[in-house]
């Protein structure tokens, strides 16, 4: 019997044999126990078939990465095994469906999961559940506790699903009980995946209408804002085309109301042309990007940092832009919440940049009771010569909403300040530069918190951005490593200040990018001299393990 | 002075059918008022292109939007705000080329718009192109030797997506169109006003239209009849073609909420989410 101050937990199968919701279920199980976890869901873009493994990793303190080596792999065919007998920990037990699997695996523990499962309606899926069985009892949970505990987290059909659970037990408690005992901690229960965080974050921040097209690894913050509309008093819509959405979204935006839209690189393609329109019009947008591997369709539900370029560039023409990456789950419930409220106060397009991994990865989180007040939309309440685009100093011109006694023009021209269409020369400048204007005042709004958050005191210099932020964390942890970790949140504009005091110092750059977008984009924002860069681009989210070993060699 | 008017210079060709539009809009609008609607109540937007220009003749709230998309823009705003009647502008080239998926949509969702098509044939403002309602044949900078594609009919097309109030007018009979314009606009559901619009430098349809023009006695009772109207091209029939009632999408998807008044308070954010997390 060995206290694991970690332990992951893999379980691998086909599409159809429930493994993600097993991967969730687990995570509850560690949850339940104070553990910290953080769940990845490895799946392939189809429905049924394939290959899909759910890797969840968990600790007694907080725990920022699934990790690649299991402690308990619960293999439910036999592509499972040959992907996962050699990614095991030192100590790590292999457990097969031995239905599906006809030969003896050395050292491993088969047992009939399908034959125990035959004589129930959906057999397969229920797999996933037999999985959750081993688990419990390599870990020592009591028969009556997994009873409940099966009960309680497959509700439907849930007599059977304990019944069978039940039948796993008992085959398997000779063989795997107590294998491990798990360090209990002090974790709060509450997971969330980034995609759930998000929509509560936009919804914490004002959102009124959320509208999106459905499109991986971002469908899931329209699923889940859908699924909580009535509750939340929010109005969810799916129309026929990304171009549709954030023209629709424009629109409702103009009248008053909070929206926000959600895509992947090619949906978010598809809306760059409005994206400029809202930039002109000076609309109040949020747009959720969340990236997998491209160029095209690319790999749909792997991960990727490629669309760096493409957020900062969002849109033909001048005008200034906003875009923002969370490092955690709890950082994407703030930041979602708090571009929210600056797209409002400083009418200009926002994007917050993610990428599967964050979207779709589980965590825990400990969300704060309330978050602090942002900045106030403008409102202008009585003029009597009511312009929609006034000049001030700011660049920030009041709002006003019809129906209006006042007469409120939005308009994709050039124009003047009451958006009457304009080709004269000075009208064009002086709308250049108060939207120019509102760059400088929003910078100096970002200079005023924090836009860049820091981690470590000594060591090499290492800057990174988004979800890869969590690998660094989790990587160095893992090895001990001591390091200075950066991590600009806000990419635009820019958070040079951020980066004054560590002009002319040597860093290296992890990203999830072939090309190194993330490093060009410290060489021209930076004092900082990128020495190397450590990158991954094969969709896959870094291994901790595997990082660390990665650092250390350019340290 | 016409308080429905603005400052900028109106720069349509003499003769163009656009006035015509502009005319009967505004006097459209002065009969809703008289029937009890609220001038600030009525919201418009607009595609690009000639037709557009009516955005900024026109004193009205609303939203200058880009090609092919006010169809779009229209259904957010009425969804954001449902007291606002929204009228869409849009170009032959806006509503059955770059944006003929935004019509499709709006009228099988039903979306309470209203959308006035200036369907002129041809992309005035970039100097004469054919668009997706021009003959065939027709000879333009991009089809130097004759177009040889056959034209959409509009009508039928929005028929088929299952438009509930579908009329045709001609600028040239104002009087008509303004009706049509009224008519469309108190039309709980989507409605589409297809206009005739000469346009007098690059498709001047005037004698042709006054040829073939005719007013549609009774709005046809049946759906197959509808269609038929839609179709015939011995005389072109003007006036509604199809009114039907049937709930629209706000009503269906917020019922009474209006998202942009009813906004939900931060207290009631708070509890929610808290709720949510236990």
């Amino acid at each position: 019997m060995k206290d694991s101050e970690r332990f992951t937990f893999l379980v691998g199968g086909e599409a159809g044999h429930g493994v993600r919701t097993a991967g969730t279920v687990a995570s509850d199980l560690f949850g339940e126990a104070g553990r910290y976890v953080f769940q990845m869901d490895d799946y392939q873009s189809l429905i049924r078939g394939g290959h899909n493994f759910s890797v969840v990793s968990s600790s007694s303190s907080p725990i920022f990465s699934q990790y690649l080596k299991a402690d308990l792999a619960v293999a439910l065919d036999a592509r499972s095994v040959d992907l996962h007998r050699e990614h095991l920990s030192t100590d790590g037990v292999l457990v097969y469906n031995s239905d599906a699997v006809k030969q003896d695996i050395p050292g491993a523990v088969g047992l009939p999961l399908s034959e125990l499962a035959k004589g129930y309606s959906h057999a397969e899926l229920r797999l996933g559940v037999g999985s959750i069985s081993v688990l419990a009892t390599a870990t020592g949970m009591a028969r009556d506790a997994l009873a409940d505990f099966v009960a309680r987290k497959y509700q439907r059909d849930a007599e059977n699903n304990v019944a069978y659970a039940l039948s796993v037990y008992d085959v398997a408690v000779d063989k795997l009980s107590g294998r491990r005992q798990l360090k209990k901690g002090d974790a709060p229960a509450r997971t969330l995946t980034g995609n759930e965080a998000i929509g509560l974050g936009t919804y914490a921040g004002g959102l009124d209408m959320y509208f999106a097209y459905p499109m991986t690894p971002a469908s899931s913050v329209l699923h889940y804002l859908a699924a909580h509309a009535a509750e939340f008093g929010i109005t969810v819509v799916h129309p026929e085309s990304e171009i549709a959405v954030m023209n629709m979204a424009i629109g409702a935006a103009s009248v008053g109301a909070r929206t926000a839209v959600g895509s992947s690189g090619g949906g978010v393609a598809l809306m760059e042309e409005a994206m400029s329109l809202a930039g002109m019009s000076e609309t109040p947008i949020l747009c959720v990007l969340s990236s997998r591997p491209g160029p095209s369709t690319g790999v749909p539900t792997y991960t990727a940092q490629g669309d760096l370029s493409f957020a900062l560039n969002q849109g033909h023409g001048e005008f200034p832009r906003i875009v923002a990456s969370p490092g955690t789950v709890e950082e994407a419930y703030r930041l979602a919440a708090e571009l929210m409220a600056l797209t409002w106060a400083f009418q200009t397009p926002a994007i917050l940049l993610t990428e599967k991994h964050l979207s779709e990865s589980r965590m825990t989180v400990v969300l704060p009771d309330a978050l602090p007040d942002g900045p106030k939309p403008v409102m202008d309440e009585s003029s009597a010569e009511y312009g929609r685009y006034a000049d001030s100093e700011s660049g920030v011109s009041p709002m006003r909403f019809a129906p209006s006694s006042a007469v409120v023009k939005w308009t994709s021209y050039e124009h003047d300040e009451n958006g009457i269409t304009t080709e004269d020369p000075e009208s064009i400048s002086l709308m250049h530069e108060k939207r120019h204007r509102k760059r400088d005042s929003l910078v100096e709004h970002l200079r005023t918190r924090v836009s860049t958050n820091r981690f470590g005191k000594a060591g090499p210099l290492i800057v990174t951005y988004g979800s890869t932020t969590m690998s660094v964390r989790e990587a160095l942890a893992f090895a001990g490593l001591e390091a200075r970790v950066v991590q600009p949140v806000y990419l635009e504009p820019f958070p040079e200040w951020d980066f004054d005091d560590l002009a002319g110092e040597e860093a290296i750059v992890v990203e999830q990018s072939c090309d190194a977008q993330f490093a060009t984009l410290l060489r021209r924002r930076t004092g900082l001299r990128v020495v190397a860069s450590v990158l991954q681009y094969d969709g896959r989210p870094f291994d901790p393990e595997d990082l660390a070993k990665r650092l250390q060699e350019v340290f | 002075m016409d308080d429905l008017g603005t400052y900028a210079e109106n720069t349509w060709c003499p003769g163009c059918g656009n006035f015509g539009i502009l005319n009967a809009f505004k006097k459209a609008v002065r009969r809703l008022e008289g029937e009890g609607v609220q001038r600030q109540d009525i919201a418009i937007t607009a595609g690009i292109g000639c037709h557009a220009k009516i955005f900024d003749y026109l004193n009205l709230s609303g939203f200058y939007s880009i090609h092919g998309r006010s169809m779009a823009t229209a259904q957010g705003m009425k969804l954001a705000n449902s007291r606002l009647k929204v009228v869409a502008f849009a170009g032959d080239g806006d509503a059955y080329g770059e944006g003929m998926a935004h019509m499709v949509f709006a009228a099988k969702r039903n979306a309470d718009i209203t959308v006035i098509v200036h369907n002129n044939g041809t992309y005035g403002l970039t100097t004469g192109q054919f668009t997706p309602t021009s003959v065939r044949g027709f000879k333009g900078p991009s089809t130097p030797h004759g177009s040889v594609e056959d034209p959409f009919n509009p009508l039928a097309m929005m028929l088929s997506a299952g438009a509930t109030f579908v009329a045709r007018g001609y600028p040239v009979k104002l009087d008509h169109l303004s009706d049509l314009f009224a008519r469309a606009i108190l039309h709980e559901g989507f409605s589409v006003v297809d206009v005739l619009q000469p346009c007098v430098t690059f498709n001047n349809t005037y004698q042709k239209y006054n040829e073939s023009v005719t007013e549609l006695e009774v709005i046809p009772d049946s759906f197959e009849d509808s269609m038929a109207a839609a179709r015939r091209t011995d005389r072109l029939l003007i006036g509604v073609l199809r009114d039907v009632s049937a709930s629209s999408f706000h009503r269906e998807v917020l019922g009474s909420n209006v998202p942009a008044e009813s906004r939900a308070s931060a207290a009631r954010r708070r509890e929610a989410i808290a709720a949510l997390l236990g």
